[in-house]
């Protein structure tokens, strides 16, 4: 039996959904094999899942703080992997966002009173912070044609390293060091009241806090949706993405563009990292057992790519993964190790990747033929 | 004089960066043929805790042991590897992806998590572990004496792999046609060599050395197991096969080079050498050092990368069947 | 090509519906009879790292024990500090449960623990209170002073080597405490510093313990939570105090002791309070006499003599009548910073209180800023 692959010449729509959604459904079964291989009964836990993620009291406030996060270095990812430039530096550009937004909430926050001004200055701070650091790459790729997968990893490390030093090695201006808390334990200096995102609740489901960045990421998301198909730098950054030899010969400026997607990614990495400060921690958090050990970074690229970079998908998954990040927390225990979330994201995102293979082929199976009737007929 | 920064530095950087070592001459196999596999951390972790259970739960003599686990983290490695390979070869995936979701899937909050949960391995020591092979005498020589013989058995093995590897891949017919898969998938089709079978078998095989990669960590390195454990190894390795043009010989150079970063700060704080903010620059700079070695060696030999294997460029593994 | 395209659509509904159907129908049990106590207890790390978060693991399992059926411990692990933190506490809130024991700083905050009012906090190493948040720690510097007396005395050259992982004052003040108890057996001793930048990574720590040898120690202690020190000082036949834990297994011969902190006692004793309503939120500072911190069993290379001597200082620290840390106190560069006869205070003091403390005493050798 033999299978060959044929490109389908057009892509119907129901398809990209359907799939997508089949390879999700796919590896919660095969998740459920190996869960039932270690003694975990499946169905009950995926109920709890699901009720931890979504349904009981309080599980969207705490998914969307998943999720936002997750959206915007999903969104990082999208924007740079359709581009087939690999940014793997999603994390440490968030890391740099965060630096960057909390330094111009804890510089403004003192000295102007106009709560949104500060905290415009602060996703402004945030998006330089992230482009910057997005941009090293970026050149290295652009002029020096060095692989932006190994050079934003390892960026990563060094911006986790610097974050780390900030706050627990040097007394830096965003380290506290007034009152007695700041002497015994490394902190960062809370942002003042100006400088706090503000929310907006919902009265569902005993009030659904929705933070400021969530409401960013959709913003961010149509901005880049117009980006890429409304606009001349999309059309030319999609060119680059094909074939980068073509738009060498149609005259698009090819280092620039590497440069500009890059930052671009970056940048709304950085206003994740912003909102890390804004929405939630109010400080920066430069605890190793903190925000570095989250990852959010590497998930998002798991987001991106289930949603198979388009931004609005990656919305909606960057939810969806939110509450499952969310509710393997709550699920986590003696009977279900933490191990697991890493292994069912991956078994998702392997499924994902076989089934995009379905997307963009029809698939024929071929039996085989007699060996005397292939003779003939050759 | 054994004691000296420097005696020091090189014997450590030999132990340190053997699993560098492993893992890089793995990747650069698959490289070879045309196959990108990021899941080398993966594929390490797994390694790692798999020979390690080996080692605690057989019981028979030393040897035999550490044999058995460093033959199962090869296997288990090679079990990931299949993955990927399914998914990039005969699935056409994109390849960066594919190894990202493995090193997802098998890293430090995956399945090698997991299994080191599940089967509790992380109470105890290895109950046997690869020492010194050479006698505390020889140990004790000037200069030679940490650096050569103070090594352990996987250490030596490496060595021979690589003049094994190198010998494989200049000399012999399989590893020239491996070369011209990776080179030039088209071309190599139609001289009958088969482009699928040759990348299966090398990213498998590198999957078993990415296997090895682990074991040698928690076996020989820090006899234990703990989360994640390799600590972003497998990633410096991938980087280290861009460093070394693709060329086995180079990876040891690359990798014993890493390994001595890797030991540099503990040993400067040591001897009371302050550079600055010693931890943040000393823990920054392995990675610093590897951007500048890959930037260097991109650029610096312009237009082609030397080594590169042609089909591992930008647009990865497209052939026109 | 048509039958695979409905194919496929066949099979993602079938699963969705197979899904659906199977989780609609599996109810949740309805638990009768009285309704347990449910407290949860949240590790920063795996819950057996053989150290910091192993020990709480193991002041759970020990308070389960006692109480039986009547109350419900689970824990959660390797939780980060901050919004995950606080996902975890309110799926716990979700679920009823009615005590939370936080293990590492900065877990709880005077908002998150305003925001559940209901819920019974616990921190650990902290100092905020308030209304249904207490804080626990405990004076680990009087075990650690009496494991660097054995240090000490196990040490030829006087040079030992101290393997740390923030400067911060907690870490400071225990590696201070560690060079008083090996001066006290050792005169003149020195502990040299290694800082990994890490509270757990066997790595970075087996590559500190080897600087350290090559620096000259031929003794080893930690306050770090893996151990990694050990096994290399185990491979030179060289003594080593651990922390946290009884890691005698990973170094048989080089085991000398180790400061262990007891957390089960008084997790036991806050339980039942909560348990019966009765509980209050305070500072607690444990010590040895209540059991709080205590030495672990020792290992081979201890001498009797050294036993004694360990003993006979326990005794005086646990009656009060000796304290490490009484003056006269001199810091790395001579100058006397506590006056003789002054006992440092756990709070009040400034830069010379425990929990503020941020210079070295004379002895060490190493920057307190990493």
């Amino acid at each position: 039996m033999r299978l060959t692959f044929e490109r389908r010449l057009s892509q119907p729509w129901w398809l990209s959904v359907a799939v997508p959604v089949g390879s999700v459904v796919v590896a919660f079964v095969i998740a459920g094999i190996v869960l039932l291989a270690t003694g975990v009964e499946p169905l009950p836990t995926y109920r709890q899942l699901f009720n931890a993620g979504f349904i009981q009291t309080g599980a969207l406030t705490q998914t969307l703080v998943s999720a936002t996060p997750l959206a915007f270095t999903g969104l990082a990812a999208a924007a740079a992997f359709r581009m087939k430039l690999y940014n793997i530096g999603a994390e440490g550009q968030m890391y740099m966002g965060a630096i960057f937004g909390s330094a111009a909430g804890l510089f403004l926050g003192g000295r102007i009173s106009s709560s949104a001004t500060v905290i415009f200055a602060m996703v402004a701070a945030g998006i330089v912070g992230g482009a910057l650091w997005g941009s090293i790459p970026g050149v290295l790729r652009a002029f020096f044609r060095t692989s932006e997968i190994l050079t934003s990893l390892l960026l990563n490390y060094v911006a986790g390293l610097i974050l780390t030093y900030l706050i627990f090695e040097s007394q830096s201006y965003w380290r506290q060091t007034k009152g007695f808390n700041a002497t015994v334990f490394p902190t960062g200096k809370a942002l003042p009241d100006v400088a706090q995102w503000p929310t907006w609740t919902i009265d569902v489901q005993g009030g659904v806090v929705i933070p400021l960045g969530a409401l960013i990421a959709v913003v961010v998301a149509v901005l880049l949706w117009l980006l890429y198909s409304r606009t001349r730098f999309g059309f030319e950054a999609r060119v680059l993405g094909d074939s980068d030899r073509a738009a060498r010969y149609s005259g698009v400026r090819v280092r620039r563009k590497i440069l500009a997607v890059m930052a671009i990614s970056g940048g709304i990495a950085g206003i994740g990292g912003a909102s890390q400060v804004g929405d939630f921690a109010h400080a920066l958090d430069g605890d190793p057992n903190g925000l570095q050990k989250l990852g959010y970074g590497y998930t998002g690229i798991v987001v991106a790519a289930l949603a198979r970079y388009n931004p609005f998908a990656t919305l909606l998954v960057a939810f969806l993964i939110g509450g499952l990040e969310n509710a393997g927390n709550t699920l986590q225990g003696p009977g279900f190790p933490a191990g697991l979330v890493g292994v069912l994201q991956g078994i998702i995102l392997f499924c994902a990747l076989g089934g995009e293979v379905l997307v963009r082929h029809r698939v024929r199976i071929h039996r085989r033929v007699p060996k005397r009737a292939a003779e003939a007929a050759s | 004089m054994n004691n000296s920064l420097l005696v020091v530095l090189i014997a450590s950087g030999i132990a340190y960066g053997t699993p560098l070592l492993f893992a890089s001459l793995g990747e650069l196999l698959a490289e070879r043929s045309g196959v990108l596999n990021l899941g080398v951390e993966g594929m390490m972790l797994v390694g790692a805790v798999m020979g390690f259970w080996t080692v605690q739960r057989v019981h028979s003599n030393t040897a035999v042991v550490l044999f058995a686990a460093i033959v199962v983290a090869a296997i288990i490695g090679a079990v990931l590897a299949s993955i990927h390979a399914f998914l990039v070869i005969t699935l056409r995936a994109s390849q960066i992806v594919s190894g990202l979701a493995l090193t997802i899937f098998a890293g430090a909050v995956g399945l090698s998590s997991y299994l080191g949960n599940d089967l509790n391995l992380a109470d105890s020591p290895a109950s046997h572990t690869f020492n010194a092979v050479f006698p505390q005498s020889m140990q004790n020589w000037p200069v030679v004496g940490p650096i050569v013989f103070g090594q352990n058995v996987l250490v030596y093995a490496s060595w021979a792999l690589v003049v094994v590897i190198w010998l494989y891949l200049s000399r012999t017919r399989p590893g020239l046609n491996v070369r011209a898969v990776g080179e030039s998938p088209a071309a190599a089709d139609s001289m009958g060599i088969n482009v699928t079978r040759y990348r299966y078998a090398h990213t498998l095989l590198g999957g078993a050395l990415a296997g090895i990669a682990g074991a040698t960590v928690t076996l020989a390195i820090t006899p234990q197991w703990v989360d994640g454990i390799t600590g972003g190894a497998g990633w410096i390795a991938i980087a280290l096969v861009i460093f070394a043009f693709w060329r086995p010989e180079l990876c040891l150079v690359g990798a014993y080079f890493f390994g001595a970063l890797q030991a540099l700060a503990p040993q400067l704080q040591a001897r009371d050498i302050h550079l600055g903010p010693t931890v943040l620059w000393t823990n920054a700079l392995p990675y610093v050092m590897t951007i500048v070695v890959l930037v260097v060696v991109s650029s610096g030999t312009a237009r082609s990368r030397l080594g590169a294997p042609a089909a591992l460029g930008n647009a990865y593994v497209r052939e026109e069947r | 090509m048509r039958r695979s395209r409905v194919a496929l659509v066949l099979l993602a509904a079938a699963g969705v519906l197979a899904l659906a159907f199977a989780s609609a129908t599996m109810g949740g049990t309805a638990k009768k009879g009285a309704t347990p106590f449910k407290a949860a207890v949240i590790l920063v790390g795996p819950h057996n790292d053989g150290g910091w978060s192993q020990a709480h693991y193991d002041g759970m399992q020990y308070v389960q024990k006692q109480l039986g059926s009547k109350v419900q411990f689970t824990y959660k692990e390797n939780i980060a500090v901050g919004a995950q933190f606080n996902q975890t506490v309110a799926g716990l809130a979700a679920q009823g449960y009615k005590m939370i024991w936080a293990t590492s700083y900065g877990m709880v905050t005077k908002q998150l623990a305003a925001k559940y009012p209901n819920i019974i906090f616990e921190q650990a190493t902290g100092t905020d209170l308030s209304k249904n948040l207490g804080e626990y720690f405990g004076a680990g510097e009087d075990t650690i002073f009496l494991s660097g007396m054995a240090a000490g005395a196990a040490s030829k050259t006087g040079k030992l080597g101290y393997v740390v992982a923030f400067p911060i004052p907690e870490v400071i003040r225990h590696a201070n405490a560690f060079t008083l108890g090996a001066q006290l057996t050792h005169p003149g001793a020195t502990v040299r510093l290694i800082w990994t930048n890490s509270w757990f990574d066997p790595a970075k720590e087996k590559k500190a313990a080897q600087g350290l040898v090559a620096a000259g120690a031929d003794a080893l202690g930690q306050n770090v939570d893996s151990p990694a020190t050990g096994q290399y000082a185990e491979s030179k036949s060289i003594p080593w105090v651990g922390y946290d834990s009884n890691s005698m297994t990973f170094a048989p011969k080089s085991w000398l002791t180790a400061a262990v902190y007891n957390w089960g006692l008084y997790m036991l004793k806050e339980t039942k309070l909560a348990m019966a309503g009765k509980w209050k939120s305070e500072f607690y500072y444990g010590n040895m006499n209540d059991g709080f911190t205590s030495l672990a069993p020792y290992g081979p290379g201890v001498s009797a003599a050294t036993k004694a001597k360990i003993a006979s200082y326990a005794q005086k620290i646990k009656s009060g009548s000796f304290y490490e840390f009484t003056g006269p106190l001199y810091d790395q560069s001579g100058k006397l910073r506590v006056k003789a006869g002054v006992k440092m205070q756990v709070l009040q003091g400034g830069t010379n209180s425990l929990y503020g403390m941020n210079w070295l005493v004379k002895g060490v050798i190493g920057s307190a800023k990493g």
